[in-house]
Parts: C-alpha cells; structure tokens; sequence
C-alpha cells in the first residue's frame, strides 16, 4: 500500500545535526518529484535544548501547511519521545535509540518545567513509570510501531567499517534519522545519496554518512519493510526550488536590483542578510550584480544608511524584526517625510518585548501599519507563502521607488525558518520600476515639485538638492509658513490615494474558493496555507467555505474586502490570525465599516495546523466566537 | 563653473537663523572657504547634519543638503558614501548629536574609516533646547542656564575620535577661520574617516567657554613643531598615544590643529572595493539594475546564481 503524503517529525537537541537530516531528506524527496515543506521549531539556544523538524512531504502537491498527528516520529534522543509522543497517529512509526530506554524524563535537564510537570501528573494515569523504554511500550499499546534501532552500536560498526574517527562518530546520528525515515517512506537510496552529496561537498564526510545511511535503510527495510512509502509523484514538475522564506527573500532582492542592504543582527531576519551577502557579487552575461551588505552598530544606523543609499540612487533594503522594527521607526517617519524609497523587510516573531525570539507571530501588522509619530504615506505588504514572498519582494522594491515613499514588507518567523518546494521563480515575470527619474538636471531643481504628488526624483550627484525632517518647501528647505505646510502635507499624503488607485485591488487581495461559499476565512501571512488546506478538508466533509487573503494592508483594498464580506452573514466570517487581538479584523473593520465578530486565533509561537484549523471552523460553525489554538510542542 | 569659485557661491540666499555671534557663523564661512578653494562640485557634495542649531548647516550651504535625525547623521552619511563612493560627504553635528544620543554611530564610523568628514560644532551645550549641558561640559561647570552644576564627567572628543580609529583627528577654533579651512581642506584631502573637533562659543547659554576664554588660550600645534603622521604602521600606536595625551592638554594652553593622521589604513571603501571588483569603477548607485524594465538578471542567470537551491527532477 502506498500513501499520498507523510507527516514526519525529526527531534533532537539544538545543534546536534537535525537541520543536516532535514536539508538531506528534504533535497532527496524533491529529487524524486514530491512536493516538501519543512518548519523549524527551535529554543532561543545555541546548543542542547530540545529542537525540531516538522516536515510534509505530498505526492500529489506542493503542501503548503503541516498537520497533526503525524506518521512518523524519528528521535535522535529521549527527550524528543517524552515531547512528542503524543503527535503520532494510530499506525504511525516512532524510531528511537533502543540504548537510551532506561532514561527517565525526570532527570532530563534540557526540558522545560511545564512539561516535565505535565508529564509528572499523566505518566501515573497511563501506567508509564518514566523511563523511555516504558513509554515507548504504553505507545506500541496504543498502536504506534517502535522502531527500536541500537544507535551506539550503528555507530561503532561504521567507526570500524567506514573509518571514522572515534572522536567524530557522534557527529553522524544524523545520518540514523536519515537513513530510517528514508527506508519507512521508500525512499530509494539513489535519491539519498544524492541529498548527501549535495549536503557533503567533502568526499569523506559523504562516504560516510552514506554509509551509515544505507545500513540502517537495510536493517529497517528488513524488518518493517516500507509501511509510510509514498506513491508515484503526480506533480509533475521538473525542476523545484526549494529555499527558506529567508533565502527567497534575498534571491527576489537580488533579481529585484537591490545593491544596498544593512542589518543588525537579529532572529529571524539575519539569514536572509547572510544569504545576500554570500551573494553579493554575481557577474553574468552583460550585466553585474554587486550589492553592499552592510552589519551596521544598531538598527537605527541600519535603516538610516539604507535611506542615505536610497538618497543616493541605489535600490536600498534592511532586514529586521520587532524589537529592531520599534528602533528603526524614528528613520521609517523620515523617509515618509522626505519621499524616500527604503523597504524594511519585517519579520515578525513572538512579542512584546524580546517576547519568543525565536517563534512565530503576526502581531506587528498594527505597528506596521501606524508605526511613527505623524502621518505620512507607506505601503505595507504581507507575505503569505514563499512564493508570494519573493515576488512581493521585487514589488516592494518596485512600489518604494514609484510611489517615492517607505515600504514595508511583512513576513513572519512561520515563513522564514520554513523550507518549502516552489516551482523555479521566472524573472521575466517581474519587472522592474524605478518610477519617475529625472537624471541629470542643470539650473534648479526642486526635489518636491509641487506640480505632481509624485516629483521627479533626482539622485544625489545628479542635482543640487535639500531634504530635511522639518517640514520642508519645494526646495526642500525648511519652512514653517502655515499654508505652505497645507500645500506640502497634501502632496504628500495624496501619494498613497495614486497608489491605491494604481495597484489593482486584486493584487492586494485574493478570494480562494467558490463564489457562493457559506462562510468565510478572512486571513493574511503564513495563516494562508492552513486556510487553504483546512478548506479543501472541509469542503470534502461536505462544508462550503472560502478564504479571503489580505496582501497588501497599505493601501487597503477597501472595496474589494467590503464587497466580499458584505456577501456573508456576520456569524459566517472568521478572522484567521497569529495574535491575540485579530489585528486584521480590525484594520478589516477600519477600512470597510464590517465588524469581523468571530475569530480563531494562535499566539503560542507555533504554526496553525491544518487539522486543529479544520475542527475550530467547526466549532465557529456552530456558535463558537472565538477558538484560541494551542497544538504543537 | 567657469571661473573659480569664491566662496559666496557657496552660501544658499536663505537668511540665516543662527544667534548674532554664533561660533557656527566662523564653522560655515571656513567651510565656503574650503570648498571654493577646492573647486567643489556643488552637485558632487553633501552636507549631511544632525538636530539642533548645527543641524541647520546644510541650508546655509549651496551644495546638496541633507538634514537628518537627531545623533543619525553619520548613519545617513555612511549610506550616502557606501552607495556613491564619488560623492563628498561632510558631516556636521554637535556635541550633544555627535557624542551623546550618537555616540555609537560615532565610534562605529571610526572602526570603519568611512571616507568622510564629520565637523564637530562643539560649545557644550544643547543650544536649541535652551542650554542643557552637553557630554563635553566638565563636570561642577555651571553655565547660565542650568539650574544647579553640572554632574557628570566630559567626553574627550580628540582623544575619544583617536581610540575608535579616525585616521584624521583634529581641532580647530571657529574664530580662527582661515586655519579651519585649512583644516577642513586636510579632511577632505585625506581618504578615510577625518573629525574636527570645533571649538565654536555659544553666545548665548555658554558663559564659561567663551570667545575670550578660548583667544587667550588657544594655540596652534603645527606652530608648536607637532607632527601628527604615522610614519608607517609599527608607528601606528605610538603615535596614537602620543596624539591621545596630546588630546588631554586643556586649560591655560589649549591646542588646534591636527593631532594625529593615518594614510595607511584602508578605507572602508577599499575593503568593499576588494570584494565587489566593480565597486569603485560603478558604485552601487549607478549599476544598471534594469533593462527598459526587465530585470538584468534572467532565468537563466538566476538558475545559474542559485544552483545551490535549484534541484532537477530526477526522471523516470
């Protein structure tokens, strides 16, 4: 029997190789045609805590959400299995290390005090005497199957075998997981090797672990055969790319003519600064690509040089999350002010404060939106998968530089940190705009010419030009003369009108599902794979929904949204968000005068699963105003 | 222009809002007079400042102006030199901008060696907020508007500029104008980060350092026979500390002039330059980032860029 798409788990401490069996697993699935999406769940630690690995891998699409229980737990250590036991599915696979079966979950140091006191309280109940070995037998109870592999022993064969040095032996564990989920999802081993030979560009390292692959695929194969194998891929595409939603990003910056990024270091957004910079220089056919990758001492220096790049002519960007957003928005009003195009790429995380540094939410979409004192024109745009992400990013870029004015570009950790598979981004279908440039300019040049609300912009070197943060004449000098200060204040303003008629309504929102559904998603972001997800589930359960995605939050798409939420009952529309206030539903409100009454809501720092997405509709559906999500460890 | 320039091509037709006898009249004159002697490009060159009174410099100056956020103008500065390496970018900022609420834009510049200028007004007090004191006040000092002494200890800007890597690292007086500009020609002239501490009065709420305090005391260093040049760079240190001791002779003799230059340090420029080849040649500004709307980079460039993320299909 074959299945269509696998639900799996990789557990094990930070640092100790699971982004290795991931980013193997996940090349070796896309090189056999299936579609992957992989999120990273983490502890704000470098090395011991517990981490993890939720990854799908579908035959039939491209997933775009994850989901619970899953299929297959593959544990490099105990407290993976005390984590996590409870995800797994009746008929589902939890492979472990036989050798660690007497550990006891009270002694694990790493593990957070809730859990262990959760744990504390339910063992009893079940009859679970705290040691691992007994968990995993309540679990073969509960029809798991235990795939009890002796690591120790794995490892020392192959020390001997393959001539591994004894001091670097434990460094391949990774290759256990690899190797096991490999052989219960059928995986050939033709596709694993070619995961590591992409991971490993040094023979040894990669003769190794394929070796050590290989002889756990054997052992499992000839013992549990291939229950989880998956079925012929029906997706059809011949190539994919598969990236983080950080990595996207920076690609799309790139192909989006970005040639000046700063940063300062910050969880989640610094990968994506990283991958710009080991990208800085690409030289092609006719054309060069250089962009300077600036570690600035501070977020205020990061955004203020990428406004001082943009003055300049560069297409200019920086990169940061909310507690670095809260420092940059001092520069963000100045930019509004003097008509400057910087797009700051937002990555939101757990707040307030340094809140879950390293756990997803959308709770910034308000601050994005009125962040700064005074009032001044920027657009604001949500991403809500990573495709969406990257050509949003050229956008970005592009709205910047045509409506003169500060973007912001809102993604989120979920999205970040998620690997997926996408098909293979076309430049030609971007574009790009630079808006309207005057060039070189002789005599005098107003910088705000009055005569438009979008002035020919002249670079620094091109025209003898003055901005300030004061309120500002023509020129750009400062005045302080009231109908002058009316005059300006307009044009400026009335920008955002000329951008909100421009950019088709359908571009900043998109409806998913038939014109006469019986109730509404109403979601942005990440909540966009979950939403469509829970609504093909439903809809196969015989419950008619749709899905409206906001994308564009500035300028709002105000008819567009008013019309579609007019069309259904207030009991049947439900806000979908990563927070705790619906922060859409309010903006929603705001802009179209319709209150969102209902909502389904998650701010644990962990992703809207498909399945709890599908049974809090339900609950909605029936009289429930508001569902608060908790699943995932 | 054809004929040179003086140094009235150089002042914008605005009126000027400074105090009658503002020590910033003497920074603003010297620095027409520097550019007019440079033949400065009036498109070619930015004046970036700060907030408070300095903050205005750049509407007196005809050349490009850019007036930023309070303690951001070297930030500002940074990005503007980074992405138009052709562009001359001189700072001006006071004490209070540059040292206080921009005190960590002001060593990072340092360990950059940016090539820029950062003009230091330096009166010890907050002007435009009416005369709070400011980090280069010596501590029991009252000036006239404070209420009670001041509590806390001085910055030294000199010697502050010398640790966090200035390559250039002056002072000079805005009532000795000529040696200013002579002193702001220098910075210009020389590649990498160069600060001017300016001695400039505020003749309104600073009391104590005065234009009569500074006549009787101030002396210039070149005249006293010092030689601020690192000789190579084993002479680096030594001559950084001897700058430094230099930097702390304050009182009945105080000295103007250059403390301590560098040539041998790279520019942050050329460190970008030794990883991006084009970098000087067509600085990021000026890369073509389009054609007639299209991206430079193709499909087939892009799969070329990102093989790393790209995987082939396996067939069969």
């Amino acid at each position: 029997m074959t299945i269509r798409a696998v639900d799996f788990i990789l557990g094990g401490p930070q640092g100790g190789g699971l982004e290795t069996s991931s980013q193997v697993l996940t090349w070796a699935f896309a090189r056999a045609g299936y579609g992957v999406i992989s999120d990273r769940e983490y502890f704000s630690n470098i090395r011991g805590r517990h981490s993890y690995i939720h990854a799908e891998t579908s035959a039939f699409e491209l997933p775009r959400a994850l989901r619970y229980p899953i299929h297959l737990l593959a544990a490099m250590d105990a407290e993976t299995v005390f984590t996590h036991f409870g995800d797994l599915a009746q008929g589902s696979y939890l492979v472990y290390n036989v050798g660690e079966e007497k550990s006891n979950f009270a002694a694990i140091p790493s593990m957070e005090v809730e859990l262990r006191e959760r744990l504390r309280s339910m063992f009893p109940g079940i009859g679970v005497d705290g040691t691992l070995g007994s968990l995993v037998k309540y679990m073969g109870s509960r029809g798991v199957t235990p795939v009890g592999l002796d690591y120790a022993s794995i490892l020392s064969n192959a020390q001997r075998e393959a001539g591994i040095v004894a001091s670097q032996v434990s460094r391949y564990v990774s290759a256990i997981l690899i190797g096991a989920v490999a052989a219960l999802t059928g995986l050939g081993e033709d596709y694993v090797s070619y995961g590591l030979a992409r991971r490993f560009q040094r023979k040894e390292l990669y003769n190794h672990n394929l070796y050590i692959a290989r002889s756990v695929m054997s052992q499992v194969k000839s013992k549990f055969g291939s229950p989880l194998a998956l079925e012929k891929s029906s997706i059809g595409h011949g190539e994919l790319l598969v990236a983080s939603g950080n990595d996207a990003v920076a690609m799309a910056k790139i192909v989006g003519g970005l040639r000046y990024q700063s940063y300062y270091p910050i969880t989640p957004a610094a990968d994506e600064s990283f991958t710009l910079e080991e990208y800085e220089s690409i030289h092609g056919d006719g054309f060069d690509s250089e962009v300077v990758v600036l570690q600035t001492e501070d977020e205020l220096a990061a955004v203020n040089s990428a406004i001082g790049a943009a003055l300049s002519g560069a297409r200019s960007a920086t990169a940061t999350s909310g507690p670095g957003f809260d420092l940059m928005v001092e520069g963000l009003g100045w930019a509004g002010m003097n008509e400057v195009p910087v797009v700051v790429t937002y990555y939101q995380r757990g707040g307030p404060s340094t809140g879950q540094p390293t756990r997803g939410e959308q709770s910034d979409l308000l601050s994005s939106v009125f962040a700064s004192h005074g009032e001044y024109p920027r657009i604001v745009i949500a991403s809500g998968d990573h495709e969406e992400a990257f050509y949003d990013a050229v956008d970005a870029l592009n709205y910047a530089e045509r409506y003169q004015m500060p973007v912001i570009h809102l993604v989120d950790k979920f999205l970040a940190n998620t690997i997926a598979s996408m098909p293979v981004p076309d430049p030609s279908k971007t574009k790009i705009d630079r808006g309207k440039l005057t060039g070189n300019v002789t005599g005098n040049y107003k910088r705000f010419d009055m005569s438009s609300p979008i002035s020919p912009r002249a670079f620094l070197g091109q025209a003898v030009m003055w901005y300030t943060g004061d309120e500002h004449d023509e020129v750009g000098h400062i005045t302080e003369d009231s109908e002058a200060r009316i005059r300006i204040y307009e044009k400026r303003m009335r920008k955002l009108e000329i951008a909100d008629s421009e950019i088709p309504e359908e571009r900043r929102a998109t409806y998913y599902g038939p014109e006469d559904a019986d109730f509404l998603l109403l979601g942005w972001g990440f909540v966009k794979g979950a939403a469509l997800s829970a609504m093909s589930e439903l809809s196969a359960q015989g419950l008619r929904g749709a899905y409206l995605h906001v994308r564009v939050f500035s300028p709002y798409p105000s008819k567009l949204v008013a019309g579609i939420l007019s069309r259904f009952k207030p009991d049947r529309i439900i806000a979908v968000e990563h927070n705790y206030e619906a922060q859409a539903a309010r903006l929603a409100r705001m802009n179209t005068g319709v209150e969102v009454e209902r909502s389904i809501l998650k701010f644990s720092g962990r992703p809207i699963y498909t399945d709890e997405l599908v049974r809090a509709v339900k609950s909605v559906l029936s009289g429930s105003r508001r569902e608060v999500l908790s699943y995932g460890a | 222009m054809a004929r040179r320039p003086s140094p009235t091509d150089y002042r914008s037709d605005l009126w000027n809002d400074w105090c009658p006898g503002c020590g910033n009249f003497g920074i603003v004159a010297a620095m027409y007079q520097a550019l007019a002697e440079m033949n400065a490009d009036p498109r070619m060159t930015v004046v970036v400042s700060g907030i408070g009174c300095s903050g205005k410099t750049p509407h007196f100056v005809k050349v490009s102006g850019v007036h930023t956020l309070h303690g951001r103008a070297i930030p500002f500065a940074t990005g503007i030199k980074l992405a138009n390496p052709k562009l001359n970018v001189i700072v001006n900022g006071g004490d209070g901008d540059l040292l206080g609420i921009g005190a960590g834009h002001f060593v990072a510049l340092g360990r950059r060696n940016v090539d820029l200028v950062v003009i230091m007004h330096d009166n010890q007090v907050y002007g435009l907020t009416k005369g709070q004191a400011s980090p280069t006040l010596p501590r029991e000092m009252q000036t006239k508007a404070l209420p009670k002494p001041n509590m806390q200890d001085p910055v030294n800007p000199v010697a502050l500029a010398i640790s966090s890597g200035y390559t250039f690292v002056a002072r000079g007086y805005s009532s000795k104008v000529k040696h200013l500009k002579d002193l702001i020609k220098a910075a210009i002239e020389h590649r990498g980060a160069a600060f001017i501490d300016v001695l400039q009065p505020c003749v309104t709420y600073n009391d104590i350092f005065t234009y009569d305090y500074y006549d009787k005391r101030v002396y210039q260093l070149e005249e006293a026979g010092w030689n601020p040049d690192v000789k190579d760079e084993s002479d680096a240190v030594g001559k950084a500390s001897e700058a430094y001791s230099k930097a702390f002779e304050w009182g009945d003799r105080i000295p103007i002039g250059v403390f301590y230059r560098n040539t041998h340090v790279p520019s942050f420029e050329d460190r970008i330059a030794a990883r991006l080849p084009n970098y000087l040649k067509v600085p990021p500004a000026e890369e073509t980032v389009d054609r007639g709307g299209i991206p430079v980079m193709d499909g087939a460039a892009f799969r070329k860029a990102f093989s790393e993320y790209i995987v082939d299909v396996a067939k069969g």
